[in-house]
């Protein structure tokens, strides 16, 4: 048993994070936020890293990782806001060419949905529709969806599905397609904890330096406990994505649909609140459009709504008690 | 990063659950929480049993008596003795988990020798006398005084809170020895006899109407020179060694607890008719509430395993207790919340046979964000050692 990060791990990480440090800079989150189209270079070089093919076997032309490789690096994805459609196109790679080098930007739907919305379906090559009795890919041009004039998070353009498409080609049985439910909730998660964790070192830098009755506002208490308990979110949420992560790879270890449910049910908790923690930490300033703090809060208020919302989860988890 | 045991491991687990099928079923039946005789013979005889299997002091290292075991194997030991609903540590916990580790690495040879064998095999039961009527979370600030008389310090004053003191043989206590010195530098760690003459136990009630702890009045208390451990004044250092102990693996029993306490939740709801027909297990309200509390429980088990994969990898994981501390106590009072409100006029009383169990468990968990540094401690603590904002103000 072992729940720390080996050498490698660390490297892959500390690789990725320097990238998306030089990339992801915080005007360029700005300008993405005025103008959201994915630019596809971007897309290449998170491919060029190995984003899209970490779990693909090396005899495919992929890292042969496993996923809680690819938990962390979605953990550093989310933490940058990196905008687009990741999780799907992670999920993609192997069934859709092109997903894993950057080829094809691939979108889903989850048919189980009431309300259909397709995110960044303009920059997508493809969509895969997710239904129970499998996977459906159409080309993206096959859709027919009103893209919404004012997007909640301003990196991720969505698009109302208008008419849902009939037949596609079947690209997955039954179980591929429990299995990229399961995966993307582990995915999400991951992304939801790095956005927490994103939020609150935006907030703790800022505790640290603003000053009102002459001290810092990290020195009250009040402050500092709004940020402990952010801190203490994050953390279970990192412990329990890792988990699901191991638990989906190795089933012997435990139950992988309660592992990623309560994975998502904790790491939504910790990223919607870790944002709203952010914007309260920065006071008026956190109300701006010019903070990035709720960039972060609508992310993870996105992310809700992906691979299962928290309810769902947790009375999926309580049919096991 | 793996979930699994190494085959070592898988032995050692497989051991321990052949040895406790065996031994609970003769186990007496545990005796009544206020008798507190009983309670000390039931826990040091469990001990004594461990110890002659060989499970005395997982956590000690062999060359003291214990058994050397490695975190994780530390970790199988507290799953399954609180799967098998072993008996707890209870009045032994001073002894095994603060007085004996802190004689380990801080006692001289003769202490050791006198004390450490005893507490393995059960014959001797600790309390801990730290804190004070003015002293509690700012426990630096303590004022039960020592003055050297001779061989011998002559000590006077109070503490609280004391825990096991009615049964206890020894109470690791801090004194002042030098008031005039900043507050953490006049500290003394003393091991103090309970029988000593000037020793005064008073029982005080708690919330759940047993009395769990005491007050200790200490007058004229006279405790020879060489029952002091580490160096005069130097107590602060000697306390913090053993706190450090006491942040590692106290509630991982009790959060297999949780676990149950959320089962037998369901099934009294799944049970219990509701006022619409069906039963209380068809409000969706309240299968998402208590979806959300297993789901924090399952975090917090992933949560031990971070911090027992940390503390193998030779890292202490402070940050992380902290974490587990205030989330695994906050969730659980969430969870007798729930189960009472599903049981509702069926909690309303300790010995009830249906709600009793429920009832006493949300009245006796209002202690776990108090003791052991209470939530807004741990949030400090947080707050500054990991995010590295601002220290309180603190006397220096
Ligand atoms: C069941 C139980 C068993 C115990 N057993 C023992 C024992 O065996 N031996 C022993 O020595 N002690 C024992 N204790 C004592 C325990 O360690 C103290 O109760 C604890 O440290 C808190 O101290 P206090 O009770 O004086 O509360 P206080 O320190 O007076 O705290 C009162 C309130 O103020 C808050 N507060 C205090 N300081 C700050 C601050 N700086 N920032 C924000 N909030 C603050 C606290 O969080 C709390 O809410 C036990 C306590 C309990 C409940």
């Amino acid at each position: 048993m072992d729940l720390t990060m080996s050498a490698d791990q660390r490297d892959l990480r500390a690789g990725l994070r320097d990238y998306l440090q030089g990339t992801w800079t915080p005007d360029r989150l700005r300008a993405a936020a005025e103008t959201p189209a994915l630019d596809r270079g971007d897309w290449s070089g998170l491919a060029g890293l190995g984003v899209f093919g970490l779990t693909v076997p090396e005899a495919a032309g992929g890292m042969g990782l496993g996923l809680v490789d690819a938990a962390i690096v979605f953990e550093e994805l989310g933490r940058a806001l990196v905008p687009g459609p990741l999780v799907a196109t992670f999920l993609a790679a192997g069934p859709v060419p092109g997903a894993d080098d950057g080829g094809a930007v691939v979108t889903s739907l989850d048919l189980r949905d009431p309300v259909l919305v397709a995110e960044h379906l303009d920059s997508a090559t493809h969509v895969v529709a997710v239904g129970d009795d499998g996977l459906h890919l159409w080309p993206a041009e096959a859709l027919v969806a009103e893209p919404a004039p004012a997007p909640l998070d301003p990196l991720t353009p969505v698009s109302r599905v208008k008419t849902p498409p009939v037949a596609g080609e079947r690209i997955g049985s039954a179980a591929d397609a429990a299995g990229w439910r399961l995966r993307g909730a582990v995915l999400t998660s991951a992304l939801q904890v790095g956005v927490a964790q994103g939020a609150l070192d935006l907030a703790v830098r800022y505790a640290g330096e603003r000053t009102q009755f002459g001290r810092v506002i990290g020195s009250f208490q009040a402050v500092k406990h709004l940020l402990a308990d952010s801190l203490v979110r994050v953390d279970l949420a990192r412990a329990a994505v890792w988990a699901a992560a191991l638990t989906v790879d190795d089933p012997e270890a435990g139950d992988p649909g309660e592992a990623a449910s309560a994975a998502k049910v904790l790491a939504d908790d910790a990223a919607s609140q870790g944002g709203r923690c952010c914007v309260q930490v920065h006071g008026g300033m956190g109300f701006t459009w010019e903070v990035l703090a709720h960039l972060y809060l609508k992310r993870a208020w996105l992310q809700e709504t992906c691979f299962g919302q928290a309810d769902e989860h947790a009375r999926h988890l309580a049919e096991a008690l | 990063m793996d979930l699994r045991l190494s085959d070592r491991e898988l032995a050692f687990r497989d051991r321990l659950r052949a040895w406790l099928a065996d031994v609970l079923p003769t186990l007496p039946p545990p005796p009544d929480r206020d008798d507190w005789p009983a309670r000390r013979r039931y826990d040091t005889a469990w001990q004594r049993l461990l110890f002659e299997a060989g499970y005395a002091g997982v956590d000690w290292p062999a060359e003291h008596g214990g058994l050397g075991a490695s975190p994780t194997e530390q970790l199988i030991f507290l799953e399954e003795t609180a799967r098998a609903r072993a008996p707890y540590v209870g009045a032994n916990f001073v002894g095994l988990l603060h007085a004996g580790p802190t004689l380990i690495v801080e006692g001289t040879d003769e202490q050791r020798a006198r004390h450490l064998p005893r507490i393995l095999r059960g014959e001797e039961v600790w309390c801990q006398g730290f804190s004070e009527p003015d002293a509690g979370s700012d426990l630096a600030s303590l004022r039960t005084g020592a003055v050297r008389d001779g061989d011998h310090y002559v000590v006077n004053g109070r503490k609280v809170w004391t825990s096991h003191a009615e049964v206890a043989d020894y109470c690791e206590l801090l004194v002042r020895t030098d008031p005039g010195a900043p507050r953490h530098q006049g500290i003394t760690w003393l091991i103090l006899p309970m029988d000593t003459p000037g020793v005064q136990v008073r029982p005080l009630r708690t919330v759940v109407g047993s009395s769990e702890f005491s007050e200790l009045v200490l007058d004229d208390v006279r405790v020879p020179v060489a029952n002091r451990v580490g160096a005069e004044n130097d107590g602060w250092r000697v306390a913090m060694v053993t706190f450090s102990f006491e942040r590692g693996t106290a509630f991982i029993g009790d959060v297999i607890e949780s676990r149950n306490i959320l089962a037998e939740l369901a099934a009294v709801a799944r049970a219990t008719p509701g006022r619409d027909g069906g039963t209380l297990w068809d409000d969706a309200a309240l299968r998402r509430d208590a979806g959300r509390l297993a789901a924090e429980v399952t975090g917090l088990w992933a949560l031990i395993q971070k911090n027992v994969s940390e503390a193998s990898a030779g890292m202490i994981p402070v940050q992380g207790a902290s974490v587990f501390k205030l989330r695994f106590t906050e969730n659980r009072q969430r969870i007798a919340d729930l189960a009472a409100h599903v049981l509702g006029r069926a909690a309303l009383a300790m010995g009830d046979p249906a709600g009793g169990r429920v009832v006493e468990d949300r009245v006796n968990t209002l202690s776990f964000t108090i003791a052991a540094g209470t939530s807004q401690i741990q949030k400090n603590i947080l707050a500054e050692r990991a995010l590295g904002l601002p220290k309180e103000p603190r006397w220096t």
